[in-house]
């Protein structure tokens, strides 16, 4: 005998989250499947939070959501207070303020790491749905959907016996298996994506406070356009976390297709920009070689010691560098005074200096390696975000909103879960899950999102104070190609007009032109070139290769491979080849064929492969996400 | 207090924590336990998840113990963590020190007899301790019980009505196969748990039940002390003739370096169709392999 | 002369009437270890094999040609698969019984063995352990050296400081974890007055693979002692209800060698991996594989497929960790992954045709070829040193 429940929500990431939270405030039974052990493990974002407040409409917030338990735990790195976009060619940069860009209609604005905030909902979610009967299930994969006479949904699972469920949310991702299974809509195609590459740079708290001129809750944000793009529609970015940054770059899908580039080499690119490497530089303890004459249990011991050595001042080092970690340790008696851990800090160092000969030099550390594909709402939302009684929300339903820098996908995740929550219980209040009384109305809560208008139109209030931070940039460089476009838009009235009649030719016509490699490459490599400050690097970052990053992530390895190459001998699967972020796959004698031990499931490779995720816990697992 | 319709115990070690970063080792090889921090052990681990499966499956009473020096506590409470424990035991006394297996299993004997949930129904240990490594001391301690002892567990259920226990157990019998044995036994029993056991549930409810105890425990974890009885010597009528070192038949006679000249690795790179550096690698083979076998 | 303990009992382990190769492991130190013992102490001390089996009467002929005096052999139907409580009984009855000592020795004192050995595999550690809880006696498990000494003993507990001298001591050695270390474990009388007490007997169990059996010697005679074991009914409701073996020999533990083999292979699949499996028969090794070929990329026949490409054949991080004493990688570049997985093997030989992979760091001998034509030349050079052994399996 099925198990019966209310509402399956598939997919634990800030949106399916969210649902469930929304669904148990509105005293609704609901369970959320999750592939991964934890939800956050799979998660990959920039990446920034964002809580917005637009002119018209309103957008469910998660603070709304999550309640004030969000604001007084703020699970979250820190709050956005500067934002700069720099262009940059060979070691000379032009940097514009966009504060005020970025502030448009925001509330909020929080650097984010996903393991950690999604554990967060989670943990608040699942405390809400359990008083509701439901709860959060993990490492559990949904592999079938199928239907019942009356409308009752069948979930079939690779680990669970199938359940029952009168309505679904799918929120699993811009690889929606759910989108696949059900029919709903058909794989997003290159030119409908982005590709995102980020690592994790581990930098002590107070250190970035320093460098980034922000004080103990604040963070920066830093994009970058020109030459680190190497030659790609897109642009590259950094944000300060608590005690780490997130240093990755995003990039058109097809742009990339067009000329295929290593993703790790397009990371690597912005590490070695003579600006983004002083961001990011720290001191790194290297260790000696081991004297090998010296008898085997004596290098164990000095292996080990030196091991222990290194941890200790690596902890103790990130608490002297953190205010609050400080005081902990002073509170709990470990040290009489904030002083006294400088002196032992201090004096773990001269030992592994002294003792070890260990060095201290000047480098980058890098903590996490990740990839995930990004849908771009103008050109890839489902109009119709629903099929039968299964609601597509975020990522799944290709909503993320992307323009010029301004890039959201949580926010937007959060907002459309609101809605369907809000659809679902309206549902179950009238016993009528039909594809008229839930989905239709769904569709409609989410067309009258202002994040849905930002798909489809431009904002010209938005557009004015882009212009308004460009002001200082030349203009014949700009001139030249946008001159007669700046003048239109610099004046108020014709603003408008352009505006309104650029929206009547639609995005799709504008968007070549302006998200174009002279928008994103040439132009602000002119800009470096002619107006930019040169930035001396102090030292040259040592960049892992991949075999090291990948060996650093964690897997719990699936014997069964969960991803089938259909045609290896395309031209898709052959670009495949250099585009997998964690080198899948490989072409011997013309065959494309797959080897997918390091798999982090980014999706570069679903559209033309038989692609799902692995099963229930299996695959990678984020730690930061 | 609820009534359960089964009492599990789970015999716990605290360890050496052997992950690089945590561990020291002194120059002539030995563990520096001084300065080695001390986690529950990973079998012990993987017996907790056992007993857990108990509790989220058939609703068992959960207790942990440990025979160890007070410190031995932090064991039972990550144990806790794992099998949300209704109770934690720890049996210290001076006198139970340098116990061999024997001793120590007459005084976890001596302890699970002294249940608050009363008799107990199933006894969990590990494979072995990941430093002892004897693998001993579980089988031994069901004998003093009078337990049908069932070892390498990989998966059990209950039947509750009949009382008896069906498991599946993973023998490896060296140089054949394996065989994955089922066998039913009536309770009580003594399960040494294999260390490759997962422990699964099936269905949404089940899963959520898992969660819901999950969190139950960390609370719980949190406040262990509440949980925690101390019990010494005397208090567990141990006999001092059967326990600690007057009642261990075994003595650690002494620690020497098992002489292996073993070269780091500096590969001789050889040409694949040069014969005669051939002949020479056949010969070495032959050479280590001859190596180990004592005549 | 008749002691209260004597005799090396050994606790020999079969299935259904085939023996495990560390029975006769056993029996070959036993002979050893008692020939030294009754030479330096002129006695005549028995090795005794204790097999528990139904109709498995065959093997004891077996028994005594590799090193058994005497075989007490226990029939039953009950005893037809092991069960823990069910053989603990009626060995430790068997241990106990004078009757069954004098068929084969003067046994007028005999209480109990002098010395027991048991295999250190799952049914033998566990045995071992209870059967000596039942016998109230020392136990020393995964041995790998055995000698025996008379010592001067001087301990807190045992001695009361003093220093007093055991005779006929088993001294047992064990590896320690690290695997640098070698601990050596008695078991010795409390000869304390304030806690007296024997205990014997002296027991181990053993590491399989690390003894040598004694040739097969059909000249030997012995005595076979039929034993009648009764059983308590309650011990009965322990009930077999299943066996399925589970996989063909994926053991890497009980062999000294491993071959593996990697992508190297994919030019010619199908011959290449034939060639490593007949380098691996001549050195009587194990096969292995690094992760790639689990997940099956090309296309063999289905036999090789389902025997070699499988996860339980995977060395590294994904799959087992083994630490044999020779490791041959044909074909394998090294991967990180896989390296954890062989690094601790004692000897390392790699065929690869590109002298820059990563598993030439790791290896003592680096032979620079394509496999299809280093292998063939290598099975030469060993067949004139060595010409294929018969593997008894």
């Amino acid at each position: 005998m099925a198990e019966k429940y209310d509402v399956a929500i598939i997919g634990g990431g800030s949106a399916g989250l969210a649902a469930l939270k929304q669904l148990s405030k509105l005293g609704k039974q609901a369970v959320l499947i999750e592939a991964g052990k934890q939800p956050g493990t799979k998660n990959v974002s920039g990446g920034i939070l964002y809580s917005k407040k637009p002119k018209n409409g309103l957008a469910h917030n998660v603070e709304d959501v999550f309640g004030p338990e969000f604001l007084s735990d703020l699970p979250i790195e820190r709050r956005i207070t500067k934002y700069m976009l720099h262009s940059t060619s060979r070691n000379r940069v032009f940097t514009m303020d966009l504060t005020a860009a970025h502030e448009y209609q925001t509330n909020f604005a929080y650097t984010v790491l996903m393991n950690k905030l999604n554990a967060w909902f989670a943990s608040q979610a699942a405390e809400s749905a359990e008083r509701q009967g439901g709860g959060i299930v993990s490492g559990v994969h949904v592999r079938s959907i199928s239907w019942l006479e009356e409308g009752t949904a069948i979930v079939e699972t690779d680990e669970l016996e199938p359940f029952e469920v009168k309505a679904i949310i799918a929120a699993d991702g811009v690889n929606s298996e759910v989108a696949e299974i059900t029919g709903a809509r058909p794989k997003f195609t290159p030119e409908q994506l982005y590709q995102g590459v980020k690592v994790v740079v581990k930098l002590p708290a107070e250190i970035i406070e320093q460098r980034f001129g922000v004080g103990p809750d604040e963070g920066a944000a830093h994009l970058f356009a020109g030459d680190v793009t190497l030659n790609h529609i897109g642009g590259g970015f950094l944000y300060t976390n608590l005690d780490t940054l997130s240093v990755g770059a995003v990039y058109h899908f097809d742009s990339l297709m067009g000329r295929p580039a290593e993703p790790d080499r397009l990371v690597n690119a912005l590490l070695k920009n003579a600006m983004v490497s002083e961001m990011i530089k720290d001191e790194v303890p290297v260790k000696d070689e081991i004297d090998r004459d010296l008898p085997k249990e004596e290098q164990l011991r000095i292996r080990f010691a030196v091991s222990k050595l290194i941890k200790t001042w690596n902890e103790l080092r990130d608490s002297y560098y953190s205010p609050a970690a400080r005081k902990k340790l002073v509170e709990a008696g470990k040290y009489k005074s904030e002083e006294e851990i400088k002196s032992r800090l201090d004096l773990v160092r001269n030992e592994l200096e002294a003792k070890y000969r260990t060095k201290f030099v000047t480098d980058y550390v890098e903590l996490e390696y990740a990839a995930k594909l990004v849908p771009d709402g103008k050109r890839c939302m489902m109009k119709k975000p629903y099929h039968r009684n299964v609601l597509f929300i975020g990522d799944a339903a290709g909503r993320g909103v992307f323009i010029g820098p301004r890039i959201e996908g949580l926010n937007v995740g959060i907002d459309d879960a609101v809605r369907a929550a809000n659809a679902v219980a309206r549902a179950i209040d009238r016993n009528n899950y039909s594809q008229q009384y839930m989905g239709e109305y769904y569709s409609q809560l989410v067309d009258d999102s202002p994040y849905t208008r930002d798909m489809k139109e431009i904002d010209k209030d938005y557009l004015k104070i882009f212009l308004d931070a460009s002001k200082d940039v030349p203009k014949d460089i700009i001139g030249q190609r946008y001159g007669v476009v700046i003048k239109l838009m610099s004046s108020g009235t014709l603003r408008g007009l352009a505006v309104g009649f650029a929206n009547l030719l639609g995005y799709d016509r504008l968007l070549p032109l302006v998200e174009s490699e002279d928008t994103y490459v040439q132009v602000p490599i002119e800009l470096a070139e002619k107006m930019g400050r040169p930035i001396n690097a102090a030292y040259e970052p040592s960049i892992p290769t991949l075999a090291q990053r990948v060996a650093k992530l964690k897997y719990d390895d699936d014997r069964i491979s969960h991803i089938k190459v259909l045609n290896p001998r395309s031209e898709f699967m052959k670009k495949m080849v250099t585009l997998c972020p964690t080198n899948c796959y490989t072409l011997e004698e013309e065959e494309v064929t797959l080897q997918h031990e390091a798999c982090i499931e980014c999706g570069t490779c679903s559209e033309k492969t038989e692609w799902r995720h692995p099963r229930g816990e299996k695959g990678v697992i984020y730690q930061y996400g | 207090m609820t009534e359960h319709t089964l009492n599990v115990a789970v015999i716990v070690k605290l360890e050496p924590d052997f992950t690089e970063g945590n561990v020291s080792y002194n120059s002539d090889g030995t563990l520096n336990r001084a300065e080695t921090k001390s986690i529950l052990g990973p079998h012990s681990a993987v017996a907790s998840n056992a007993a857990f499966y108990a509790k989220v499956r058939y609703g068992a009473r959960v207790a942990v113990t440990t025979m160890g020096p007070p410190i031995a506590e932090q064991a039972l409470q990550q144990a806790q963590l794992l099998c949300n424990a209704e109770e934690l035991h720890l049996y210290s006394d001076r006198i139970f020190a340098g116990a061999d297996t024997l001793a120590t299993a007459e005084v976890l004997k001596q302890g699970i007899s002294k249940l608050d949930g009363g008799k107990a129904d199933i006894v969990f240990s590990g494979h072995r301790a990941s430093d002892g490594e004897t693998g001993q001391t579980g089988p031994q301690t069901a004998w003093k019980l009078g337990f049908t002892f069932l070892g390498n567990v990989i998966h059990y259920d209950i039947d509750l009505r009949n009382r008896t226990v069906r498991a599946k157990r993973l023998i490896s019998l060296q140089g054949f196969y394996d065989v994955v044995e089922e066998v039913e036994a009536p309770l009580p029993v003594f399960i040494a748990i294999d260390p490759s056991y997962k422990a699964s549930f099936h269905t949404v409810s089940q899963r959520l039940a898992f969660e819901k105890y999950q969190k139950e425990a960390k609370g719980r974890a949190q406040n262990y002390k509440q949980y925690l009885k101390v019990f010494n010597a005397q208090q567990l009528g141990a006999d001092p003739k059967l326990v600690g070192l007057p009642g261990s038949p075994t003595i650690v006679y002494k620690v020497e370096r098992i002489p292996k000249a073993k070269a780091s690795r500096k590969a001789d790179v050889i040409d694949g169709s040069d014969r005669e550096a051939l002949r020479k690698v056949a010969s070495k083979m032959y050479e280590v392999l001859e190596g180990m076998v004592i005549k | 002369m008749s002691e209260k303990y004597q005799h090396l009992y050994v606790v020999i382990e079969h299935d259904d009437g085939k023996l495990v190769p560390v029975s006769l492991e056993m029996l070959g130190e036993a002979r050893r270890l008692m020939d030294g013992f009754n030479k330096k102490y002129k006695a005549d001390e028995k090795v005794v094999a204790v097999v528990l089996g139904y109709n498995a009467k065959k093997m004891c002929d077996e028994l005594i040609f590799f090193g058994a005096d005497a075989v007490i052999y226990a029939d039953s139907p009950e005893l037809l698969h092991s069960r823990n409580l069910v053989d603990t009984k009626v060995v430790s009855s068997i241990a106990k019984d004078r009757e069954l000592a004098g068929k084969f020795a003067d046994a007028s004192q005999f209480i109990k063995p002098r010395y027991m050995f048991f295999a250190a595999d799952s049914i033998g550690r566990h045995l071992s352990s209870t059967v000596l809880a039942e016998l109230e006696s020392g136990l020393a498990s995964d041995i790998n050296k055995l000698v025996v000494e008379d010592l001067e003993i001087r301990h807190e507990h045992k001695t009361k400081g003093q220093a007093m001298k055991y005779e006929k001591t088993l001294e047992m050695y064990r590896p320690d974890f690290s695997g640098f270390l070698w601990t050596t474990i008695l078991c010795l009388d409390n000869r304390n007055p304030a806690i007296a007490r024997e205990y014997h007997p002296q027991a181990c169990s053993i590491i399989p693979g690390v003894f040598a059996p004694i040739e097969c010697d059909t000249s030997r005679r012995g005595i076979v002692v039929d034993y009648q074991p009764t059983f308590d009914e309650r011990d009965l409701r322990v009930k077999i209800i299943d066996r399925k073996i589970v996989k063909s020999a994926v053991d890497f533990d009980s062999h000294k060698a491993i071959v593996s083999f990697g992508r190297g292979v994919k030019d010619a699949p199908e011959q290449n991996i034939r060639l490593v499996t007949e380098l691996g028969e001549q050195l009587e090794a194990e096969i292995g594989i690094s992760l790639p070929i689990s997940k099956k990329p090309f296309t063999v026949g289905e036999s090789i497929s389902n025997l070699y490409m499988i996860p339980d054949r995977v060395i590294g991080t994904s799959g087992r960790k083994v630490e044999p004493l020779l490791y041959v990688a044909a074909g394998i570049s090294g991967a990180m992954q896989h390296i954890a997985g062989m690094k601790e093997s004692g000897f390392v030989v790699a065929i690869n045709p590109d002298e820059n992979s990563p598993i030439k760091d790791e290896c003592d001998v680096f032979i620079k070829g394509r496999m299809e034509e280093v292998i063939p030349l290598l099975l030469e050079e060993l067949r004139k040193q060595k010409p294929a052994i018969e593997v008894k399996k």
